[in-house]
């Protein structure tokens, strides 16, 4: 049986979450959620592995999204990993392009776009043999 | 462990000449056989016969943002390699842009070569600057 990818959602608007939850989980994805920049951090902390990391840019403080990006680029394996926001800048886009994060959206999310790359991105990471 | 490839290659892809002609020289004299191409076809006629280690490409190739596609073409055909976009402004959309291209960064266009070049490299040695921190290839 083939193993749905895993997904953490993190972000403090519970209305957000709950959303993506639900179209994420109707796209075939595993779901966990985070509603702050700490629970995440505690959970990828704890082991957990994720085919991808969708974070909320601002939460506990401004662009503490970077924060857990970054932490999530020194997994192994390394997650995909999406950021939206509906703060955006140049100066977090640019801390962004550094970490590197794969996906930069800009709310309010297009969610069929996100499905459609979030799909891309994972079928790539598979493609290329990382396990789900 | 590297694999062989058969020596280091670059991509520029520029509507200017001169342009090419001066990254091709700082390219040449760091070690790396440089292909130009100075529109899409020709571009994606050398990607189909190299295996680039490096690409520099113009947002604007033909037109406004044409560039783009290239860079994320490149990026997926060559995950492991550092692909740069050469822009008029680091706004930020642009760097939107470069983020869900896949592009290692992005230099604007006032930019000298040398400075554009001598920071790839140095990008390059960074542990994890390139596509090598990709899902792909943070395999157990």
């Amino acid at each position: 049986m083939i193993k749905k990818p895993s997904l953490l959602i993190v972000d403090d608007e519970p209305n957000v979450l709950l959303t993506l939850r639900l179209v994420l989980e109707e796209e075939g994805y595993e779901i966990r959620t985070a509603a702050s920049y700490a629970e995440a951090e505690k959970i990828i902390g704890d082991a957990a592995r994720f085919d991808a990391i969708l974070t909320d840019l601002w939460m506990e403080k401004e662009d503490i999204g970077i924060e857990l990006a970054r932490s999530a680029s020194k997994l192994h394996p390394r997650p995909i990993i999406v950021i939206f926001t509906g703060f955006g800048s140049p100066s977090n886009a640019r801390a962004a392009l550094e970490v590197p994060v794969d996906y930069f959206a800009l709310k309010p999310l297009d969610i069929d776009e996100l499905k459609r790359v979030l799909n891309r991105l994972v079928a790539q990471a598979m493609e290329r043999g990382v396990p789900s | 462990m590297s694999v062989w490839r058969g020596g280091k290659f670059a991509l520029i892809v520029h509507p200017e000449l001169s342009v090419l002609s001066q990254y091709q020289a700082l390219l040449a004299g760091n070690g790396f056989t440089t292909v130009v191409a100075r529109d899409l076809p020709t571009a994606l006629l050398a990607i189909t016969q190299h295996y680039f280690d490096l690409a520099i490409v113009s947002s604007q190739i033909t037109e406004s943002g044409d560039g783009w596609p290239l860079a994320g073409v490149l990026h997926l055909v060559y995950p492991k390699s550092f692909v740069a976009v050469l822009v008029p402004g680091t706004d930020l959309l642009t760097l939107q842009a470069a983020i869900n291209s896949g592009v290692q960064d992005v230099y604007e266009l006032t930019e000298t070569p040398k400075r554009v070049v001598s920071s790839m490299l140095a990008a390059m040695q960074t542990p994890g600057a390139t596509a090598d921190s990709s899902p792909s290839e943070k395999v157990h």
